[in-house]
């Protein structure tokens, strides 16, 4: 919060009409600098995990050192400009896409008013436009020859510590959910700019422990909890134990099972915390019901992928575990869970970093006989778009009225919705497993969906402040069915949306929940043999 | 009751420069005043039409209870962004300086004077209101942390994989480095 000026309340409250509320300098932004305090900023990494990370194969995360994003001194390394600008020429020569972002920006501003942060802050950084100018005028500065010689007049400025810590600051208030790029009409990906201005700042080892911790963990044991094969596994057999008692039905999953048809991939938050266990009972009672010849996986333990928040080698190495257990297991073609970046890493990235994989098949239905061309280069499915070919092809019943607790409205997770382009398969299942469900406005859906505020690893509660003003114009939109329609459940087909989806409506519309998608397919759907008990609320009833 | 007179006569000029004081408090104010859509512009429009809103109810002297939920969509907007308290709440006391401002010397006249007391008054005791609901706000904010903290979804364990337990030697002799 901003400090207190006394002498000015004072004034105020004695000669009227406050300077308090209108005080901002009317400066230009380059001139206005980041004020770090509690509340704004991200802890830092742990000294210990990125000396872990840098002893690493295949990443490098140099300049290790506990700081304090406060301090003045950020502890630098010496030479800190000239790896930070040697870091743009590597970057701005290997990714043609980062260039052409860097130049061909006209600033017509159709980007600029389509952000959550900008929209819920007001702060001019955070239009996407100018945040990408936060880089852009250190290009202009020092790669382009009008730059070089007309300096600021150019729109160019000089690599400085402020900079840098400007960077730290807006790097990590944007989340990549590619809203402002679905408006640009050069297509500029503002995404791919945060994670370019990510990249560098880690050369001088700066960065958010949020992210860097569960990519050292994932890196260690497969997923971002650190959970290890023994507990993973322990985790899943307790939630069989729970849909046991819930249901009458016994399921038995297996682990790194070699010779099953699919392997099942799903955020690792899934088998570990509220709401998302709930999703993943969802997907053992389907899996159940329609008798599918699928494994889990104890190392490829995690959908979730931080390094996509963090450098481009470390995003290729951990996805690289998924096609790897895929090959030692000798499955056919892999099944994905509810997550949102995960999808994002697959669809756009995966098969150009990791695959091709000759080793798998294009996958194919064994119940429906369906087969997913879409999925041809991945070799992977999308559990909704999997489900909804079973509901298309008849091939699972529902019980409507197993969700009757249940009002629904759907967010389109950012990443599913923009990066893959899953916007209608959500919306057939929920077509068939609840009575009535409302849509948001439409301008907050499907492609131009809003973002929940937390995503790219800024789901941590020392920024809980700064995530619920991000996240206001989608809890703004879901206030308005709320009150329209009584919806009280928000669906979403996302995991970090699962945990921080909550703790938005908490602050914003109180009495709507949070549920998978897969939870309210598992709630509804109906299992020969099955003993439900009477569930009020569905997988969540306690008994 | 004159002053509910005057003061519906001269709604239309008190709301806009009591609005446009209200979104001056933030840095871009530009956009937050121009786009009218709510779900485009949450914070402007919420903000315009509830200050609208409070007005209309002050106006007609409704029951302080009528304006806590008016009050608390405003608050816990200004409550989570980088407002200090005074700073979060201080529009609503504007309204004072505001309808003084636009009634202009028609306020220092003598019909006008004792129930534009008991007007100030109400904007006060809705001041106040609005504190108490900030401090909600900020408690709830904390409760969502502990909660966050609470239900495992942050939690990242430290142990349990036997690797970390390697010193540095160990793991290079391990690695026949």
């Amino acid at each position: 919060m901003a400090v207190v000026k006394v002498d000015k309340l004072a004034q105020s409250v004695a000669k009227g009409p406050s300077l308090m509320t209108g005080a901002y300098p009317n400066k230009s932004w380059m001139e206005v600098p980041v004020v770090f305090k509690p509340g704004n900023y991200a802890y830092p990494t742990k000294a210990d995990k990125l000396e872990y990370l840098d002893s690493q194969q295949g990443v490098s995360f140099p300049n290790a050192r506990d700081w304090s994003p406060e301090d003045d001194d950020w502890k630098l390394p010496e030479n800190w400009k000239d790896i930070i600008l040697q870091g743009l020429a590597d970057r701005l020569d290997r990714f043609r896409s980062l260039k052409i972002f860097m130049d061909c920006c006209v600033r017509c501003g159709a980007c600029a008013d389509k952000c959550h942060f900008f929209l819920g802050t007001g702060d001019p950084k955070n239009m996407p436009v100018l945040r990408a100018e936060l880089l852009r005028s250190v290009y202009r500065n020092d790669f382009t020859l009008a730059g070089k010689i007309l300096g600021k007049l150019a729109g160019g400025r000089e690599m400085t510590v402020g900079v840098l810590k400007e960077w730290f600051m807006y790097a990590y208030q944007c989340t990549e959910c590619r809203r402002c790029s679905v408006f640009c009409p050069y297509g500029i990906d503002t995404a791919e700019i945060t994670m370019m201005l990510r990249e560098l700042l880690h050369l001088v080892g700066i960065g958010i422990n949020w992210a860097m911790e569960p990519v050292a963990n994932s890196n260690r044991t497969g997923n971002h909890m650190g959970l290890t094969p023994q507990a993973f596994k322990g985790n899943v057999d307790f939630l069989c134990d729970d849909v046991e008692s819930l249901t009458g039905v016994r399921v038995n999953p297996t682990f790194n099972r070699k010779g099953a048809e699919v392997l099942f991939i799903t955020p690792s938050a899934d088998v570990f915390a509220e709401p998302g266990i709930f999703t993943c009972m969802g997907y053992l009672l389907l899996f159940e019901a329609i008798g599918l010849d699928y494994t889990w996986s104890t190392y490829a333990s995690e959908g979730g992928n931080f390094g996509l928040f963090t450098s481009n080698e470390m995003m290729k190495k951990l996805n690289a575990k998924m096609y790897a257990e895929a090959k030692r297991l000798g499955v056919k073609w892999i099944l994905g869970g509810e997550c949102g970046h995960m999808w994002r890493v697959i669809h756009q990235y995966m098969d150009t970093m990791n695959g091709p994989t000759d080793f798998l098949e294009v996958p194919k239905s064994p119940i429906t006989g369906t087969v997913f061309d879409n999925a041809k280069s991945t070799k992977m499915v999308h559990i909704s778009e999997f489900t909804a070919d079973l509901i298309k092809n008849g091939k699972i019943k529902f019980d409507k009225s197993r969700n009757a607790h249940v009002i629904p409205t759907f967010h389109d997770s950012c990443n599913p919705a923009r990066a893959m382009g899953l916007l209608d398969e959500p919306r057939y299942i929920l077509d068939h497993v609840v009575d009535t469900w409302y849509e948001m406005p439409e301008n907050t859906i499907r492609e131009r969906t809003f973002c929940c505020g937390s995503g790219t690893a800024l789901n941590t509660d020392e920024i809980m402040e700064l995530r619920m003003r991000s996240g206001l114009p989608r809890a703004n939109a879901v206030q308005y069915v709320h009150e329209k329609h009584g919806v009280n459940t928000l669906g979403c087909v996302c995991a970090i949306d699962r945990a921080t989806l909550t703790t938005l409506m908490d602050y914003w519309v109180p009495g709507v929940e949070v549920a998978g998608l897969s939870e309210l397919v598992g709630n509804a759907l109906v299992i020969e043999g099955e003993q439900r008990q009477e569930l009020t609320e569905g997988l969540r009833t306690l008994v | 009751m004159e002053l509910a007179g005057v003061l519906a006569a001269k709604q239309k000029q008190i709301l806009e420069l009591w609005t446009e004081r209200t979104l001056d408090s933030y840095t871009t104010p530009g956009f937050f005043k121009k786009s009218r859509d709510l779900f485009a512009n949450p914070v402007g429009v919420q903000i315009r039409n509830t200050l609208a809103r409070l007005f209309t109810l002050l106006r007609e002297g409704a029951e302080p209870e009528a304006l806590i939920q008016p009050l608390d969509r405003v608050v816990r907007i200004r409550a989570v962004q980088e407002f200090t308290a005074s700073q979060a709440v201080v529009p609503f006391l504007e309204l004072k300086w505001v309808v003084k401002g636009v009634l202009g010397e028609e306020a220092l006249q003598a019909p006008l004077v004792a129930e534009l007391n008991e007007f100030d008054c109400a904007v006060e005791r809705m001041a106040l209101m609005a504190f108490d609901l900030y401090c909600q706000c900020r408690e709830q904010l904390y409760r969502n942390r502990l909660n966050e903290l609470k239900s495992g979804r942050a939690l990242f364990t430290d142990g349990g994989c036997p690797s970390r337990f390697l010193d540095a030697e160990t793991a290079r002799e391990a690695d026949g480095k």
